[in-house]
């Protein structure tokens, strides 16, 4: 295992399209590390970088203490997970996996062992003579993970390996990964669009957003204290509300940011003018008209069971709140807004975070 | 539709399907009916004509009585001469032929009543209605059946003029072997009603019911009702004729004192008479030559016999089939309609009909174009024409050659694969090189094959491309590979388009999950492009194969099978062609041209499998 460093890694497409700009990321040797990001964002040509699959335009990929920036992928030894599982249709899930290795002339009896090995781990026992198309979408992303630690390579690459599965088996798979990870104690660079996968799996997050990485961190810290305005956007189900707002340092109601129909208190100590303000749904709650910071409209109502989703309009500002448990709300009616003052995200007009 | 209703609406389709097989198998019998008296009156006119004697000349007043002026008369004036024969001349002596025409009614053990008219005057039933006299006129062009019974024209002794007619009403016989003279058609036909009841109203399935073999066996017992009915006529007419022969033996008018075989073969112009031997008297069928005859011994004198054949009506019996069968099979297709139709939702069962209704010009096309000449090809090819292909030699030679030119698919192949490789290496870079080279390998593709074939005609004749002077296509050792050059030239266009879509269908995954593995060119095309190619591979050499056993053009144009006498590009398509328009003609051909639809099935069967699997992937 070895780790995975990118430096100033720039990468731009023939038709002119820059989709990476000076990116700068390192792997640690056996972390298992969630590239997170909207689709177009860049993630997985960071991966086909790594990959050797694309050339980088400008930067450095060096996988251990080796710069392999311009080597084939045959001398990279990383392995890769495709978001179709890739299966070589012709060749029974056995060849399949045995293929890397055969590939590198090893001894057919070492192949045998370590094929049943990868088999063994990844329970595909059973199947190991089916043809890829006689077997489950679960056993055909599964058999492409055995391909990849088949031949125990310094790092895996996996570009959203779980996407094209159903929710039940998604999660299931995202266990077994997992697992995987810490048996193997492998690097692994997981590349996904979906924040619920980022936030459970990843021992970091870098979230990926217009061929920028926005930020590196924990889940914690990506959620809690988002590095700008588009990271607070992406992460959470549903993303954090931003709303275009105006500060104003001095009023009858003291400092207040109005935004839309609200005017929020902040205990800021001085900023005016344009700025844009967060605040994660559940921090949002309703009350009777005029009670709160505001009034707004309701839009949908969404009741998933243990929560609530309200969808508003405040005045041209949406706006969805996070109510525990079915609430009583009405759609089309006229609510009061209420917003816990401590829990307020503060960015400039640009998008970065105000102190 | 409830289930009642639908098992009425099932059992009468069922009927209709039995009583169209009713009237087709009537129909037959009534055809074969009314062959067997246009026959027989044809036949009887010819006996009347050969066996009436002229009328006398007429009497000169002055030569009254006649024996004495006879002998008074020293030296008799100079024979008349031959011809111009006055039409008085050339018809009948009234009086013989009132006695012939009524002997033909009292023939014993004939089958039909006779009529023969003179003038338009009945002359065996004399108060039976006359001719009009237009009829006559008309009777010139043919026989025709009028009121029960066939009319034939009698013509004069010189068989110039029609002067008559005969007219011949067969008398009813029993059609089949069944009590009342009932066929099989009948009672087979209550059976397949009673069938298609019992699925219907007990609401079984159309397999398990067993109507489907008794609409089988309804066709079968209407086939052989039908084939009885010519065997039937055939058999009448030998026997009648027969009758004929005899009377006309001692009838024919002296001075012969024996009858010549000749005379009476003029009789019957649609059979033939031979010497024989003594037979039995039933029609038989024996094989002469290899061809199906029905014979009758006929006893024409003391010890004298004679055979008279005649080809069995039977023999084209089999014709009646392709209305049997379908009229049989109409009444299944019916109940599966209506099955279907009350199985199905409204939408969809309208869906259906108009998706079949739009289809219907193109499946009526295929059906006329395609496969009725097919069957008509089969019905051509008798297995005398395959016996004689098999032993021709030029046809092992057509299609050995065919084969051995047919090995030039894996070279085109081959070739086209490689260009495919490079221009999908040089679209991935994207630029309008790639269409140049296309268009290049494209271009021979889309040209006129003729004009293909003239231009290396051309080139060939001007010295081989500087390879070698003399003509390739002269040299009975060349010209087969020249051929074979011409077609790579003009096939690997194509052939790469298709590779070059494979090629496209293959998925990138599959070409990086190889290279993130660390396998090379040369290994990610030989385990990975090669195999993920092979569908279509298959289908571009087999489409090939097929192409190259069915060309005809180029050596058509080019070589029209030579160089000779060694027939070295004689492809079978081409010895298709010159059999047809060759002396044996089409039947050889036809022949021929189901051999070659034999091994190319061969060919088609595993396509039509690729086709389908591709369309389950899909």
């Amino acid at each position: 295992m070895a780790s995975v460093t990118i430096r100033r890694l720039s990468k731009v497409f023939d038709g002119g399209v820059q989709a990476l700009h000076e990116l700068d990321l390192e792997v640690r040797d056996g972390e298992l590390l969630v590239l997170l990001g909207p689709s177009g964002s860049g993630k997985t040509t960071v991966l086909r970088c790594v990959a050797g699959l694309e050339e980088p335009t400008t930067g450095d990929v060096v996988i251990g203490e080796r710069v392999v920036t311009h080597a084939p992928p045959a001398e990279r030894d990383v392995a890769m997970v495709f978001q179709t599982p890739a299966l070589y249709p012709h060749l029974t899930v056995r060849d399949n996996i045995a293929f890397p290795l055969e590939l590198r002339s090893v001894a057919d009896a070492q192949i045998a062992r370590r094929v049943l090995e990868a088999a063994q781990r990844l329970g595909l026992e059973s199947v190991l003579d089916r043809l890829p198309a006689q077997l489950s979408e679960g056993q055909r992303q599964r058999a492409a993970l055995g391909r990849a630690i088949v031949r125990g390579p310094q790092a895996f690459l996996l570009d959203e390996p779980l996407s094209r599965l159903d929710a039940p088996l998604r999660i299931e798979l995202r266990g077994e990964l997992l697992a995987l990870h810490r048996a193997l104690g492998a690097t692994m660079i997981y590349v996904t669009h979906d924040q619920t996968e980022a936030m459970t799996m990843g021992q970091r997050i870098a979230v990926l957003h217009e061929g920028r990485l926005r930020q590196v961190g924990t889940p914690e810290d990506v959620y809690q204290r988002p590095a700008d305005v588009h990271v607070a956007r992406f992460i959470g189900t549903p993303g954090m509300n931003v709303l275009q707002g105006r500060g104003r340092g001095t009023g009858e109601e003291g400092r207040v940011i109005e935004a839309g129909s609200l005017i929020i208190p902040v205990e800021l100590s001085t900023y005016e003018g344009e700025l844009q303000l967060g605040i994660r749904p559940e921090f949002v709650g309703l009350c009777a008209v005029d009670k709160g910071v505001g009034n707004a409209d309701v839009l949908v109502v969404e009741p998933l069971g243990s929560e609530t989703l309200v969808h508003l309009n405040a005045g041209g500002q949406s706006l969805v709140a996070r109510l525990p448990g079915f609430a009583e709300v009405r759609v089309g009616t006229r609510v009061g807004v209420k917003v816990d003052r401590r829990r307020l995200y503060l960015f400039d007009a640009a998008g970065a975070p105000l102190a | 539709m409830s289930s009642r209703l639908w098992a009425a609406g099932a059992t009468a389709a069922a009927t209709v399907a039995a009583v169209l097989v009713l009237v087709v198998v009537t129909t037959a019998q009534r055809r074969y009916e009314r062959a067997f008296a246009l026959r027989m009156a044809a036949t009887t006119a010819a006996y009347v004509a050969a066996v009436t004697p002229p009328p006398p000349p007429p009497p000169s007043p002055r030569r009254v009585p006649r024996g004495r002026r006879r002998a008074a008369v020293p030296a008799p004036p100079p024979p008349p001469a031959p011809a111009p024969q006055s039409p008085a001349a050339r018809s009948y002596d009234l009086p013989s032929l009132l006695t012939q025409a009524h002997a033909l009614r009292t023939l014993p053990g004939w089958s039909s009543d006779v009529e023969v008219y003179f003038g338009t005057a009945p002359l065996v039933d004399a108060t039976a209605p006359p001719l009009s006299p237009d009829d006559l006129p008309h009777l010139a062009a043919g026989g025709r059946w009028r009121d029960g019974a066939a009319l034939v024209p009698l013509n004069d002794r010189a068989g110039q003029e029609v002067v008559g007619a005969v007219a011949v009403r067969p008398r009813p016989v029993p059609h089949g072997p069944l009590p009342g003279g009932l066929g099989f058609a009948f009672p087979a036909a209550i059976v397949a009603v009673g069938a298609a009841a019992t699925i219907a109203f007990r609401q079984h399935s159309l397999r398990r019911g067993g109507y489907v073999g008794a609409a089988l066996l309804l066709a079968l017992a209407g086939y052989l009702d039908v084939w009885a009915a010519a065997r039937q006529s055939t058999d009448r007419w030998l026997v009648d004729t027969r009758r004929l022969l005899t009377e006309a033996a001692t009838r024919l008018p002296p001075p012969r004192a024996r009858v010549a075989i000749t005379d009476l073969a003029a009789m019957v112009r649609d059979g033939e008479i031979v010497v024989g031997e003594p037979a039995e008297s039933a029609p038989r069928r024996v094989r002469i030559d290899g061809e199906q005859r029905a014979v009758v011994a006929v006893l024409i004198g003391p010890g004298r016999w004679i055979e008279l054949r005649s080809v069995p009506a039977e023999a084209e019996a089999p014709k009646w089939l392709i209305l049997l069968l379908p009229g049989a099979l109409l009444g299944p297709l019916a109940i599966m309609a209506l099955r279907w139709a009350e199985r199905t939702p409204v939408r969809s069962r309208r869906e259906t009909v108009m998706a079949w209704g739009f289809l219907a010009p193109a499946a009526l096309h295929l059906l006329m174009f395609t496969v009725g000449p097919a069957i008509y090809a089969i019905y051509l090819a008798s297995l005398a024409n395959f016996r004689a292909l098999v032993r021709d030699p030029l046809t092992w030679n057509s299609f050995v050659t065919s084969a051995a030119y047919a090995l030039y698919v894996p070279i085109s192949i081959a070739l086209a694969l490689a260009v495919a490789l490079a221009v999908h290496r040089y679209r991935e870079r994207g630029g309008w090189g790639r269409r140049l080279v296309s268009v290049a390998f494209l271009l021979p593709y889309v040209s006129s094959v003729v004009a293909i074939a003239l231009l290396w005609q051309a080139t060939y004749h001007a010295g081989s491309l500087g390879l070698g002077r003399p003509d390739w296509l002269s040299n009975s050792h060349t010209a087969l590979l020249a051929l074979m050059l011409v077609s790579i030239w003009a096939h690997v266009g194509g052939q790469m388009l298709v590779f070059l879509g494979g090629l496209d269908a293959i998925p990138q995954a599959y070409l990086d999950a190889a290279l993130v593995d660390g396998a090379g060119a040369w290994r990610r095309f030989w385990r990975v492009t090669l195999p993920l190619l092979r569908p279509v591979t298959w289908f571009v050499f087999l489409t090939g194969v097929i192409s190259a056993l069915q060309m005809f053009t180029l050596v058509f144009v080019v070589t029209q099978g030579g160089p000779f006498p060694l027939h070295a590009t004689d492809v079978v398509v081409h010895r298709i062609y010159r059999t047809a328009f060759g002396p044996q003609a089409l039947g050889m051909a036809s022949a021929l041209a189901l051999m070659l639809g034999i091994v190319l099935l061969i060919f088609r069967w595993p396509q039509l499998k690729l086709v389908r699997r591709q369309e389950r992937h899909a």
